[in-house]
């Protein structure tokens, strides 16, 4: 076999066979499918489930995946939800310790020392639940002859994944979207997908969000034909000059397939709904235009979310439609001066903003999207005019609610090792992750460029989050660098560099405070302030 | 593990917390909380929090026409607000201290132990204060001995009751005791027959106004019945019971569905809340209840509970028999 369990006790794996991350853009066949908002491309696999649960991996079900498997001990289980909602395990919250504390002694691999490695320290662990899941499908008819792919929007903590008894991946990061391609093992009629949804993994410690402890796939799951030219990724640079007249749309476009002979249509409608720009180009893998300009451009912000539209039409040689890809965007000038002083749209930045968990008193963090329309119903009830993705990244569609409701956005990473380094209220970074272990870089910055990826589009993004309470050093600060490498128009926010200023000059744009007493941000402001200060 | 086949004491020194687990018993101590956190028997869930040392009892009439509760009304608060101040642990009778962070990081998930013990030291909260330790000690065979020491101090008025209080998740269906028949005090046991005792479900006294009740005296054992809860999605219907016995000396306790400041808070017995848990307290020491005359006079003074000298009592938790 090619996976190996013990994947869950190295932070070194964290992805096996996971496509890259990309723009969070959807392909659609006709203009039309865009108004119905209904994709003749994708498939949901959102439903009834059948499902296996084991209270520890050595009682799990083995060879599960495999077509012949006798399902006769399989139940059933809604996709998406919690398990621990929905008839098996145990609900469990707890804050900032580790959730087997008491229970199991653990440290994180490395973290003591290099040599410390603890074996089975997950994969044969007593206190390690398992999710077995199976779904067969049948693929509808538009989709023979397609590349398929399918992708799972969340799933805690740790998920492999089979199609028809073939090993498709491994994925950790419960709360970035997971793709994967299923293509080379499809076969026509009836397809066995299975999934097996460990609890924890070593990414349990740094995902020690103050939260109820959940497992299982709680996002919407799908399935995607690939068209003959597919959009990979989309990277819209929109920018504004200093006079706030101009606007400059640069964009980078990746594709994949069979691109001779195609060609895109590229169209940009203001707000008001007028084309203000468009352009064909011949489609290569990697299309960049840095050409359209926009004048007396509308821009976007709290009070007047403008938001212009692109569109993509992909013609193949015969100047027939292949796919259509809408994305909303907008422009708005964030700058930070010499002095520290934050605008947006030359106008000071003033945040009243809020810490928002996905929240659902039925659904745990299985929220839909009347959940999420009520939540920004609130905001706007309550003058809100911010929100930080507390403390990870969100369900796409709520993105682009803040980006029509003129929502500013801190969009957080999925990181929090708060158990690692604090205890009994005294900060005790003794066996720290990520801290500086070079074994625990790699993971974090995947968690990082998962967030940039996906969610790069987004006028409402104004700061990238690195996490939260996860402490410093080297592997966080390498966070920051990434982002700062991919994306000079945003700021990068951490509040742990708090607890420990010695890397205050690598980590974070801006001073976050959380809790501080209005005396210590008084101080803070009347003694050189080297940031910008947010109090959380 | 070996230790395991030897039915030792699983020892996880937590960051938080020390884990004690062996053959169908886990307990969790909270280093923060100050007790006995987790008290899982047979996967079922014997604690609601911590246990709670009891300083108070609802006001009697006699109480009120002696004054006695303002004159003790410092005991109301500690019965409230009182703190943890120390915890220490001994391991096979060796003292250990308080193995936290980083000190834990020399530990593994393979140590194993013949006996644990862990005290408490609370300070109360009262204006001359006073410290109260309670320590449990865990045998292998998952038995809890608890010892509470109450430090007499000078100035600290007369307590209305010392003792400890289990809150458990569920009503319970009932409870065993071996004792004294019906209600008792110190001034109201001598007609009481000694026998074991099958009572129905929790039973209280059916005051207009509630007040301190439900004594029972010189025990020697007490089993509850069925307060635990079971784990989030077993229903199974199997009875759980848990047993205090005497260790040293015979107990008081009583098991209500209320604390005493639930009682307190009620001016009539129609304001109680619906009942949602039982209050298992296991006193040490109990004040009488009768005045010489009908009203208005203080209980007889051999009756009464010095907060100037010291008090001990001790039990034992049976989680099986």
């Amino acid at each position: 076999m090619l996976e190996k369990l013990d994947w869950l006790d190295d932070p070194r794996v964290f992805r096996v066979g996971k496509l890259p991350a990309h723009s969070d853009h959807t392909m659609y066949q006709t203009t039309d499918e865009i108004k119905q908002k209904q994709s003749s491309f994708t498939k949901s696999l959102d439903g009834d489930w059948q499902f296996h649960f084991s209270e520890n991996p050595s009682q799990r079900l083995i060879g599960f995946e495999q077509p012949d498997f006798d399902v006769e001990q399989f139940e059933h289980i809604a996709v998406p939800g919690h398990i621990e909602l929905q008839g098996f395990g145990q609900i469990h919250y707890i804050n900032t310790l580790y959730p087997w504390e008491g229970k199991i002694y653990r440290r994180p691999p490395y973290s003591l020392s290099h040599d410390k490695s603890y074996k089975g320290l997950f994969s044969e662990a007593a206190d390690n639940t398992v999710g077995q899941y199976i779904k067969t499908f049948t693929l509808p008819d538009n989709f023979a002859q397609h590349d398929v792919h399918i992708q799972f929007d969340g799933v805690e903590k740790a998920m492999y994944l089979w199609l028809n008894g073939h090993f498709i991946g491994y994925s950790e990061d419960s709360f970035s979207q997971a793709e994967f391609d299923l293509t080379p093992y499809l076969q026509a009629g009836e397809n066995k997908l299975a999934v097996e949804v460990y609890k924890y993994s070593t990414a349990a410690f740094i995902e020690d969000q103050d939260m109820f402890r959940f497992s299982g796939i709680f996002r919407s799951v799908r399935l995607l034909a690939m068209p003959q030219v597919n959009l990979v990724d989309l990277f819209l640079k929109p920018t504004v000059d200093k006079q706030l007249h101009t606007g400059t749309l640069s964009m980078s476009l990746s594709f994949d397939g069979k691109l001779t002979g195609t060609s895109a249509k590229i169209v940009v409608q203001n707000p008001s709904q007028n084309i203000v720009w468009q352009e064909t180009v011949a489609i290569s893998s990697h299309v960049t235009l840095s050409s359209a300009v926009i004048e007396n451009v509308a821009l976007w912000s709290h009070k007047h979310p403008n938001l212009y539209q692109l569109l993509i039409t992909i013609f193949d040689a015969n100047q027939n439609i292949i796919a259509v890809v809408p994305y909303s965007f907008g422009f708005r000038r964030l700058h930070k001066d010499g002095h520290n002083r934050v605008t947006l749209n030359n106008v000071p930045l003033h945040l009243n903003g809020v810490n928002r968990h996905e929240w659902s008193p039925t659904g745990g963090r299985n929220i839909t999207m009347s959940d999420m329309k009520k939540d920004i119903s609130v905001f706007k009830d309550n003058h809100i005019n911010a929100v930080r993705t507390s403390h990870y990244p969100n369900q796409i569609p709520w993105y682009n609610l803040c980006d029509q409701n003129g929502i500013y956005m801190m969009a957080e990473t999925n990181l929090e090792s708060h158990g690692s380094w604090q205890k009994m209220g005294a900060v005790e970074p003794s066996y720290n992750v990520p801290g500086s272990i070079p074994e625990w870089q790699d993971v974090v910055l995947d968690r990082a460029k998962s967030n940039f990826e996906q969610f790069k589009n987004h006028p409402a993004i104004l700061f990238w989050s690195l996490g939260n309470e996860s402490y410093t050093g080297d592997n966080i600060a390498a966070m920051d660098a990434y982002f700062k490498s991919v994306d000079d128009s945003r700021l990068t926010h951490y509040e742990g560099v708090f607890q420990n200023r010695i890397d205050e000059d690598r980590i974070s744009d801006v001073e976050s405070r959380m809790y501080a007493h209005p005396k210590a941000i008084k101080d803070y402001l009347t003694n050189h302030p080297q940031k910008t200060l947010f109090k959380l | 593990m070996d230790a395991m086949t030897m039915n030792e004491l699983h020892v996880v020194y937590g960051d938080g917390t020390l884990g004690l687990h062996g053959n169908s018993f886990d307990y969790i101590f909270s280093y923060e909380k100050g007790g006995l956190e987790s008290l899982v028997v047979n996967a079922a869930e014997w604690l609601y929090r911590v246990p709670k040392l009891t300083f108070w009892r609802a006001t009697t009439d006699n109480d009120r026409g002696s004054h006695f509760s303002t004159q003790s009304a410092a005991w109301f608060g500690a019965d409230m607000f009182t703190t943890l101040k120390n915890v220490s642990i001994q391991v096979d009778d060796e003292n250990i201290g308080l193995p936290i962070a980083p000190d834990n990081n020399r530990f593994s998930n393979e140590i194993f132990a013949k006996n644990v013990a862990i005290t408490f030291s609370f300070l109360t909260a009262t204006t001359q204060q006073t410290t109260v330790d309670v320590t449990y000690l865990v045998s292998q065979n998952g038995n809890i001995t608890i010892t509470v020491n109450y430090t007499g101090t000078t100035g600290l008025p007369e307590l209305p009751a010392l003792g400890l209080s289990f809150i458990m998740p569920e009503v319970a269906d009932g409870f065993q005791y071996t004792g004294l028949s019906g209600e008792t005090y110190p001034d109201r046991q001598a007609g009481a027959l000694t026998g074991t005792f099958d009572i129905v479900g929790l039973p209280l006294t059916p005051y207009l106004v509630p007040q301190e009740m439900g004594m029972h005296m010189a025990t020697h054992s007490l089993t509850v019945k069925n307060a635990a809860s079971q784990q989030t999605h077993d229903h199974s219907t199997s009875i759980n019971r848990l047993t205090f016995n005497q260790h040293t000396q015979p107990f008081a306790f009583s098991a209500l569905p209320y604390t005493a400041i639930e009682l307190e808070s009620a001016t009539h017995i129609e304001e109680l809340p619906l009942p949602r848990r039982s209050v298992i307290t296991i006193y040490g020491a109990v004040r009488g209840v009768g005045g010489i005359d009908s009203w208005g006079t203080d209980v007889e003074p051999e009756y009464h509970i010095s907060g100037e000298t010291n008090h001990a009592f001790d039990f034992t938790i049976v989680p099986f028999q």
